[in-house]
């Protein structure tokens, strides 16, 4: 139904197109405004987590420097005691020191994976494997 | 220059002897109580209240109880929890010794080898000990990865077993290393100030350099205090869901 006086003055009901112009203003600066302060709160959210997965990455490092010395220690002191009770010297310990950087390497590589996974959990891509490379577009 | 390793000596604060075992009171022994009266404490004293809007001390028990409950329930699943009392004492004893390490002319027990030997053999113990109680012999699938052909299975079982037995080394090793070296980089940066000042002239005004590198080292050493506790616990998690669910 046609309100009778829509139209007629711009007192009742009606904007004046100064005041419409007005309030789309005031509209759009507080649009801008919002979208300030959500862009300022992700920045922070993500920093947040940048700091989180460097301490991470840190931790990990941390991990594997100590996994392969260990086992090639007891690697080698598992081929020691093997020598000193059948007597032969110097031949299981060297198998043995081998085995036991093997299964440095084994620690590392798997310490590796979980790590890959925890990252590939959160984000969807993989370390070092087609990671988009911000050289290839910005020729 | 002052020796950097005199921090780490055990000195011998009153002898005891309890069934002819000596189980004399040092001063590590003295600071292992002090950093559990501290966790304990805090801990009693931040959970008193248990209101709904936690205050400061309750908050910073709560994010410390959901960041090693969410450790637990990543690594082990919901039925980890059982095992969330052992692992959040192990992260908050070391955690709290860590950073009682940190305090001037404090002793940083866990820069000692068998304290740290110690935990992580207790870790491995109970990964036996639960890994049998859950699975019985089927435990033993740990050794033997699934898909290897069998005439190569002794080999990789041989290496599974040396990376088994491997594991308190390098948890132990980890935590000990760490503190130790820590530790004796800011001592021997801080005496580098003394030397330089007591050089006079021209020397003395580069004593502020190392000075910059203690404060630096500081920051590190507090980053690496808690990294270091994280990085046991999280190890522990780990260990303990092999025990639950053998076979990688």
């Amino acid at each position: 139904m046609a309100d009778p006086d829509r139209g007629a003055t711009p007192e009742k009901g009606n904007l004046s197109p100064e005041d419409i112009a007005e309030f789309k203003r005031r509209a759009s600066e507080l649009g801008t405004r919002i979208d300030s302060v959500q862009a300022e709160k992700q920045a922070e959210i993500e920093e947040q987590q940048d700091r989180a997965n460097r301490s991470r990455g840190m931790a990990y490092g941390l991990r594997m420097s100590t996994e392969l010395v260990a086992a090639i220690l007891v690697g080698g002191f598992m081929g020691y005691m093997l020598d000193t009770l059948l007597g032969t010297l110097p031949w299981l310990s060297l198998v043995f020191l081998m085995l036991g950087f093997t299964a440095g390497i084994l620690n590392i590589l798997r310490t590796f994976k979980r790590m890959q996974d925890e990252i590939e959990a959160q984000k969807d891509f993989k370390l070092g494997q087609s990671a988009p490379d911000e050289d290839e577009d910005g020729r | 220059m002052p020796d950097p390793i005199h921090q780490f000596e055990v000195k011998r604060l009153f002898p005891l002897e309890i069934f002819g075992v000596d189980a004399t009171f040092t001063n590590s022994a003295l600071f292992m109580v002090v950093g559990v009266i501290l966790s304990f404490g805090l801990l009693m004293y931040a959970s008193r209240g248990r209101s709904l809007v936690p205050n400061r001390m309750q908050s910073i028990a709560e994010s410390l109880y959901e960041f090693v409950a969410g450790m637990v329930r990543d690594s082990m699943g919901e039925q980890g929890m059982k095992f969330f009392p052992l692992i959040f004492t192990f992260f908050m004893f070391i955690l709290t010794l860590n950073m009682v390490g940190m305090v001037p002319g404090f002793f940083t027990v866990t820069s000692q080898i068998w304290v740290t030997a110690a935990l992580a053999l207790l870790v491995f113990v109970i990964v036996i000990v639960v890994g049998f109680a859950k699975n019985g012999l089927g435990f033993l699938r740990l050794f033997v990865p699934e898909g290897v052909p069998i005439y190569v299975l002794p080999l990789v079982s041989l290496i599974e077993v040396i990376s088994f037995f491997s594991r308190p080394l390098s948890h132990s090793l980890r935590l000990f290393a760490n503190m130790l070296a820590g530790h004796i980089t800011l001592k021997v940066f801080a005496g580098f100030i003394i030397m330089l000042l007591g050089a006079g002239g021209a020397a003395s005004a580069l004593a502020p350099l190392p000075l910059l590198a203690v404060l630096g080292i500081t920051a590190l050493e507090f980053l690496v205090a808690f990294l270091q506790a994280y990085v046991f616990t999280m190890l522990t998690c780990m260990y303990l869901n092999d025990a639950l669910h053998p076979g990688h």
